[in-house]
């Protein structure tokens, strides 16, 4: 069954997970903290994208001509991707909580997995099992063509994350 | 690899291949483009213009060359292409993340070989991945953005990739026929000529892509309202998935 049908608000075509990061920040980590992706120098608070709550098109009163500040750098290092789990920012469905989590092997995005946050002490359980192979199927649709970039109708900031391009990045593929 | 991310003019930029101070300088020529033309901005000179609190006329030399770049595509479209919008307002976000773009990549030109930039799906780009393959950029399916149909691989000299859809909200696009196409993505030696005819398509029919097409200088992949894919010779070996495919040429 597709995702859609089955996880409607969590797939809808505006919030599909494929990850859920917020531009700057350091992304919480279920792996050990060597296989951290690093934002390196000048990443700040104001750079989040993620939570942009403006209208289509908004330019973001942080952006337009602020020189410093914002820009955020991640998958640092001098060229090598850091393998290991990473967990991006939640984000709130009609369902609830939900978390999206990717896990990256020998340079290549090897799982992307969509948690939703239970009440229960914290504890992260996968969604249905029918929603969460269709994201990892198709995320990986994605790597095994081996791109850095994606090209679509523009993306708002918004949207952005929640973007394929979003995903590539925070793997510095 | 290291990528850097930033805000501007309402979207996000990734720049791969270039360091934090490079990136710096890029984000501040979004900035200086977004602060002058953005209709987001009241106190841009375009939304002074379009206030009518200032006469394009009187507006700086740099806004009236970038109105007539932009007059220049709109009769070399044939008018799919214009930046007069429905309402009378002049409009010219149609070329002026391009023109961003371009100069960024100036920019970059000076400290890298090899880099990448991708402003929220126009992409420009230098040299190769890791320096020995070709930089590929994914095409995403219109009805889903989270998967990819077809990989335009970069090869100088045709660096530039934009796409222009209606699948993203805030995306405009003044039609000026029946809606054929939903999204176009052309690959063009520059990227103001690739951002320009992806939105001639889109806003056009099929009359237009053929015409747009007809001296091969550019690579065109489009979706139509029936979800077929419509490719120019050279695109066709780009679209990898089951979509229905259209040579119509």
């Amino acid at each position: 069954m597709r995702a859609r049908v089955v996880a409607g608000g969590i797939v809808s075509s505006a919030a599909i997970l494929v990850i859920g990061w917020q531009i700057g920040a350091q992304p919480e980590l279920t792996a050990s903290p060597q296989q951290a992706t690093t934002s390196d120098g000048s990443s700040s608070g104001s750079g989040s994208a993620g939570t942009s709550t403006g209208g289509s098109g908004t330019t973001g009163g942080s952006s337009t001509g602020s020189p410093s500040g914002g820009t955020g750098t991640s998958a640092g290092g001098s060229g090598s991707v850091k393998d290991g789990t990473f967990a991006g920012q939640t984000a709130q469905t009609q369902y609830g909580p939900v978390q999206v989590q990717i896990t990256v092997s020998g340079g290549k995005l090897i799982d992307v997995a969509a948690l939703q946050l239970t009440n229960d002490g914290g504890r992260s359980v996968q969604i249905s099992q029918q929603a969460a192979p269709v994201l990892r199927q198709e995320a990986l649709q994605a790597q095994s063509a081996k791109v850095q970039a994606v090209s679509g109708a523009t993306y708002t900031s918004e949207g952005y994350v929640t973007s394929l391009q979003s995903a590539l990045d925070q793997a510095g593929l | 690899m290291s990528v850097a991310t930033f805000e501007t003019m309402g979207t996000v930029v990734s720049i791969r291949g270039a360091g934090p101070s490079a990136a710096a300088k890029a984000r501040r020529v979004f900035a200086g483009y977004d602060h002058r033309y953005s209709l987001y901005d009241p106190s841009s000179v375009l939304s002074r213009i379009a206030r009518g609190d200032l006469r394009l006329t009187d507006a700086p030399q740099d806004v009236r060359d970038v109105y007539a770049l932009a007059l220049e595509w709109r009769d070399r479209t044939g008018g799919a292409f214009t930046p007069h919008r429905p309402d009378g307002v002049v409009d010219l976000s149609g070329v002026v993340k391009a023109l961003a773009i371009r100069d960024a990549g100036a920019l970059l030109d000076d400290g890298s070989q090899d880099w990448l930039l991708n402003a929220g799906g126009d992409v420009l780009a230098r040299g190769r991945h890791r320096g020995v393959a070709p930089w590929s950029v994914g095409v995403v399916d219109p009805a889903r953005r989270e998967v990819v149909v077809g990989v335009v691989a970069l090869k100088e000299p045709r660096r530039a990739v934009a796409t222009s859809g209606t699948a993203e909200r805030g995306e405009h696009v003044w039609r000026r026929a029946g809606l054929t196409f939903v999204q176009a993505t052309v690959v063009a030696d520059d990227i103001v000529t690739a951002d320009v005819l992806a939105t001639a398509i889109v806003a056009g029919d099929a009359d237009d892509l053929r015409q747009i097409t007809t001296d091969g200088s550019i690579d065109v992949l489009a979706f139509d309202v029936d979800g077929v894919v419509w490719a120019s010779p050279r695109a066709e070996r780009m679209v990898q998935s089951s979509a229905t495919v259209n040579p119509a040429w």
